[in-house]
């Protein structure tokens, strides 16, 4: 089918298609699972109350529809979404789409100054310690291990107590000015960017042990030109392809840095959300964390066609 | 106080980490030992817990009631000694069936939305709270058998119950039952959770900013000319701006006060200490009333049936030691479930009513049949291990309780009891709450009522009909003192009547109390003028600064 | 946390010379050896390395800083830390292996009929793979512990289910290059029959390349684990799981250090060692010829 289509279309559109089915099985999967578990969202919401629940169960069942049959739930659920209507936390009860819009802006801010910090960090250590004597390389890399195997809970109360308790350099928490975002941003960015400074300069040494290394060497070429050039390019291709996981554990790691650094965002009403059954905001936030895989893997894909013209060719 | 119902452990914390009492100067910190007052200013409060709706209507959080005492006044005021003052009502009157209040209320009262205060809005806030579409969590229940209100002149209101009802001119000092402009109660309806703007009354300050999980900001309101009677501070805050930050983790609220970036924090009783010794800060402490933080066992599932299992439970775990070691003297161990704080409560003589006897305990147990030990040194009856679930969930333990949970797991041990602390999820932890899937289940419930009791004890108030009778009892003398004390007027006789609940539940080993909570609050000596009303919540209202 | 396969990602062919690499790398991996034997020796023997009880409480003895009688100090309620890590391994390196185990087993029952039955087949199990992939590690296996409650067997559970993917998409393409491989197709010309091909050669040879992203996601597995703990999320109380005895002793950095620095410290110590020794068992692996 669709053969007729300049490639390109044909790329696109395959690529929508398994968009959409992406997001379909997130939704139903998060839908589903919330409903299957035990404790029902209406128990959860009453919790520990001290109303006559029978007559409020029976008026929150009524306005959320949680009394139809689950088939008839899903369906109806399907077809909001379908119109782009997210529905009402049951918890918050205010629109899903405000939730997530009204804490967008701090998760974002979070985790985007997160990637730019970790991507340029681990640009220049890997540029600079690739292919170096062995002592400076083990150095930097036995460091890089250490912030790998530390959870980042843990590095993020270390530096709470340190730079924040102790010396008073930044503000302990929340989200103002830019003092509040250093400690959670480095929280954030040293584990992922440790692993992607590995990862580039294992890409750039192999790089540099490769024959057109030497000829460019005897071509008269710098080593600090050889390295910017030609070898970071080489190292780009599998730098790119760990994108689609680091945006997830951007997300991800966003709930642990949020939670200790008392910082709004969607990682935080992620936690809240999902303990308290409040399937629609968990179904926003999925579908969300979907949509931001997604576009991140279609960029990444085409960077790496960019930076590696091999690939260009069909395999 | 109720707190709300995935919050459950986590409110009542706050309760006890928020509010103040004088420590530094003793008494009242109004009077300005570390400066004098200056007009203006943000004062920024570190508080433990966030919510999930902001209606005090709604959310039975003792966030919400502490954070909306800002913005919505009550009828009448409760102060910290207990004593009724009037506020929004000049004066009022008791039917002496205890039915009918009928209260004159204040002709010169605005909303922060300019709409005036009068009783057709008192009317329009009582029958919000009762609305079904408002989900109320727990004002409704305060507000109790209610019948009816009828507007009897612009300032004047009869409200009617249709049982007596003495708690509740207590329920009507609480936030939960604020009076809120009528005008936003319909134009912001669905709003009203979200805070911010959308929370409109009369109180000391405007409420101008929420964002979930951040922060709840306030601006003076400067009309304000109707401060309670029992206000120390009369008119307008001092204050410019108030600002309530929501940091859940203890550290982090700690090192935000101890470095200076907040005014005031609810201290976690872990830093107290250090707190103490900074001289640029103060403690201030006030023990919770209402019901203290206890063990509840089911007398209705298994062992815990047989009154003699739960007696050698209560024997088995040396409570002051635990909770000397663990609270390094913070806290005061629970002799009852009501905390001696309650005003019209607490009897002194159930001091001493539990005793730690581990031998007269294993003695208990022989004799109920759990002799044999299994090769872990449990006791097993008929091959069944004594085994004791006590759910929790891990995310919103505060306090050091679990810390005090693996203590008391710790001492039951040694007698042979299998104390299993299950970790569950939200979801679980309510669906076995309301379904009394559990032998062990721990609450503490802020009220500056005795009436709290009856919401414990009272048979009709199982967990699966919004009560907390965890520990199941059902019992027609408990029964009667309980409706005979919410409808006593005398207080002497009140106490009476709650004392013997208090000693029955105790005599009869409903329960194990652990500790009164505390409210503690550290307060940056830049600031002065925090009070604790009578639930040991801070007050804001008469705050100010020292220095600009 | 998340900081998964990422490591398994890292794993990808290299040039750099064995000798020089194995010169790098060979003081650490001598101590990462020791390490994990001594680890090992404690998830076995705790007793005896640790003689103290890891549950046992005496108030009177709490928050005492370490020193000669409790070499790690005691925590709130008088319990021996130094015990409490060393029998806390069992649990947090169990956790760490046991969520791999899982996560490579079901990735191998995904990622191999993917491969092998067709394009159908695969449709499927790789779309599938996809959703899940498109959701952050953490939020998954939140999820997961939504629905089987919280424990230490189902935070095991959590982490090897967030990790399937991963897994089964590097058994898929594993597979797929095995298949097309000389000797396999020799294999069926030579008459064999596919199902022997597929046990005997397929299998076998797909396997191999994951041994070492298998072992790096060991450590990966144990930070997740003390995540979740620190969500409250983790084992049951008493149980000396690092990741909880991490999140109990946060609270008390300021005035008792001992209770949170020590299990945070044998997080990183046998994250850092498992990864050490699966870089070397990689390099090891790539100098052999014939794969």
């Amino acid at each position: 089918m669709n053969r007729r289509l300049p490639p390109a279309a044909r790329w696109l559109l395959h690529r929508a298609v398994g968009a959409v089915l992406v997001l379909w099985g997130a939704a139903s999967l998060a839908f589903l699972v919330l409903h299957l578990v035990p404790g029902d969202p209406v128990t959860t919401l009453l919790g520990a109350s001290a109303t006559d629940s029978a007559a409020l169960r029976q008026e929150i069942l009524r306005e959320y529809r949680l009394d139809d049959p689950l088939a008839v739930q899903y369906a109806a659920f399907l077809g909001r979404l379908a119109t782009g209507d997210l529905g009402s936390s049951y918890q918050q009860q205010q629109p899903v789409s405000l939730i997530i819009g009204e804490q967008l802006g701090d998760t974002a801010q979070l985790s985007l100054s997160a990637l730019v910090l970790l991507v340029a960090g681990a640009l220049v250590t890997a540029a600079a310690t690739a292919g170096r004597r062995r002592r400076v390389r083990g150095a930097v890399s036995g460091a890089e291990l250490v912030a790998v195997s530390t959870p980042a809970f843990w590095l993020g109360i270390v530096l709470l107590t340190v730079f924040s308790f102790r010396l008073n350099l930044f503000p302990v928490a929340g989200a103002g000015d830019w003092r509040s975002l250093v400690l959670p941003v480095v929280t954030l960015a040293v584990p992922f960017g440790s692993l992607l400074a590995q990862v580039l300069r294992e890409g750039m040494e192999a790089a540099l042990h490769q024959p057109f290394a030497l000829t460019a060497r005897s071509r008269g070429l710098s080593g600090t030109a050889l390295r910017l050039r030609h070898a970071l390019r080489h190292a780009a291709v599998p730098a790119v392809t760990l994108s689609g996981w680091l945006a997830g554990g951007l997300l991800g790691g966003t709930v642990m840095v949020e939670t200790v650094f008392a910082r709004p965002g969607l990682g935080r009403v992620a936690l809240d959300a999902i303990s308290n059954r409040d399937i629609p905001v968990v179904v926003g936030l999925v579908l969300l964390s979907a949509a931001v895989y997604l576009v991140v893997n279609a960029f990444a894909d085409l960077l790496c066609l960019w930076a590696d013209p091999r690939l260009r060719s069909p395999a | 106080m109720p707190r709300r119902p995935a919050a459950t452990t986590a409110a009542t914390a706050t309760a006890l980490l928020v509010s103040l009492t004088a420590c530094g100067g003793g008494g009242e910190q109004g009077e300005g030992k570390s400066g004098e007052p200056v007009r203006g200013g943000t004062f920024t409060y570190a508080a433990a817990v966030g919510t999930s709706c902001l209606d005090p209507h709604t959310s039975p959080g003792d966030i919400t009631a502490v954070v909306q005492r800002n913005v919505f006044d009550s009828l009448v005021q409760l102060d910290g000694d207990g004593k009724l003052h009037p506020w929004l009502a000049t004066s009022w009157t008791v039917s002496k069936d205890a039915r009918t209040y009928t209260f004159e209320l204040r002709d010169d009262v605005t909303f922060h939305d300019g709409t005036p205060f009068d009783a057709a809005a008192v009317k329009a806030n009582l029958e919000h709270i009762k609305a079904p579409a408002t989900k109320s969590l727990y004002a409704s229940a305060l507000l109790g058998p209610y019948s009816g209100s009828k507007v009897l002149g612009k300032h004047r209101i009869e409200i009617a119950f249709s049982e007596p009802n003495i708690p509740f001119l207590q329920a009507a000092s609480t936030p939960y039952l604020g009076i809120a402009s009528p005008t936003s109660l319909t134009k912001f309806k669905d709003q009203l959770c979200a805070g911010g703007k959308y929370s409109v009354g009369t109180g000391p300050f405007r409420s101008v900013r929420y964002v979930k999980n951040d922060r709840a900001e306030f601006a003076r309101n400067d009309d304000y000319a109707w401060s309670p009677a029992g206000a120390k501070h009369q008119g307008p805050p001092l204050l410019d701006k108030l600002v309530v930050r929501f940091l859940p983790e203890d550290s982090v609220r700690s090192g935000a006060l101890t470095s200076g970036q907040v005014d005031a924090a609810a201290l976690p009783v872990t830093s107290a200490k250090a707190v103490q010794r900074d001289s640029s800060l103060r403690l201030n402490r006030r023990q919770a009333p209402g019901a203290s933080y206890s063990l509840y066992l089911n007398t209705d599932r298994g062992p815990l049936r047989d009154e003699r299992v739960r007696r050698a439970f209560q024997q088995s775990v040396d409570v002051g030691a635990l909770i000397k070691s663990i609270y390094r003297g913070e806290y005061e161990r629970a002799w009852s479930p009501l905390g001696p704080t309650t005003p019209a409560a607490y009897d002194g003589a159930i001091e001493g009513a539990i005793s730690h006897d581990p031998a007269a305990a294993a003695k208990l147990l022989d004799e109920a049949g759990w002799s044999k030990k299994d090769a872990q040194g449990y006791r097993v009856k008929d091959g069944e291990r004594l085994s004791l679930h006590w759910p929790f969930i891990g995310a919103l333990v505060r306090d050091q309780r679990d810390v005090l949970g693996e203590a008391v797991q710790a001492e039951l041990k040694k007698n042979g009891i299998d104390l299993v602390r299950d970790p569950v999820e939200t979801g679980a932890y309510f669906e076995r709450y309301g379904k009394g899937d559990y032998d062990v289940w721990d609450n503490a419930w802020v009220r500056a009522d005795p009436a709290i009791l009856a919401g414990f004890y009272l048979s009709t108030n199982l967990p699966s009909a919004g009560g907390q009778n965890v520990s199941r009892t059902r019992d027609k003398q408990v029964d009667a003192w309980l409706r005979a004390g919410a409808a006593e007027s005398r207080p002497a006789e009140r106490e009476k009547s709650y004392a013997k609940v208090e000693r029955w539940a105790v005599d009869h080993a409903t329960v194990l109390p652990l500790y009164v909570p505390v409210t503690t609050v550290g307060v940056s000596r830049k600031a002065d003028g925090l009070t604790f009303d009578a639930n040991a919540w801070p007050q804001f209202a008469g705050v100010w600064k020292t220095t600009r | 946390m998340t900081s998964p396969p990422t490591e398994a990602a890292i794993a990808r062919p290299s040039f750099v010379p064995l000798r020089e690499r194995l010169a790098t790398f060979r003081p650490g991996l001598l101590l990462s050896v020791a390490v994990l034997v001594v680890a090992a020796l404690a998830c076995v023997a705790p007793g005896l390395l640790a003689p103290a009880s890891p549950t046992d409480a005496d108030p009177v003895a709490a928050l005492l800083p370490p020193g000669g009688e409790h070499w790690f100090g005691t925590d709130q309620l008088g319990r021996d830390v130094y015990a409490r890590v060393v029998h806390g391994a069992r649990h947090s390196l169990l956790l760490g292996v046991g969520a791999t185990a899982l996560g490579v087993l079901v990735g191998l029952l995904i990622g191999l009929p993917s491969a092998l039955l067709g394009r159908f087949a695969d449709q499927v199990a790789m779309r599938s793979m996809d959703v899940m992939l498109a959701l952050p590690e953490l939020l998954l296996a939140l999820l997961v512990i939504a629905v089987v409650g919280p424990s230490s067997v189902n935070a095991a559970l959590a982490i090897a289910v967030s990790s399937v993917p991963g897994y089964a998409r590097l058994v898929r393409g594993q597979a797929q290059v095995v298949r097309r491989a000389e000797y396999i197709r020799s294999a069926i010309g030579l008459g064999l029959r596919r199902r022997t091909v597929v046990l005997r050669h397929v299998v076998p040879n797909t396997l191999g390349p994951l041994v070492v992203p298998a072992t790096l996601g060991v450590g990966t597995a144990i930070i997740a684990g003390s995540a979740l703990s620190f969500l409250g999320l983790g084992p049951k109380a008493p149980t000396p799981e690092w990741g909880a005895m991490l999140a109990q002793g946060r609270d008390a950095l300021q005035s008792a250090w001992w209770i949170a620095v020590f299990p945070g410290a044998a997080i990183t110590l046998s994250v850092v060692a498992v990864t050490v020794v699966g870089r070397q068992l990689h390099i090891g692996l790539e100098g052999r010829p014939g794969r």
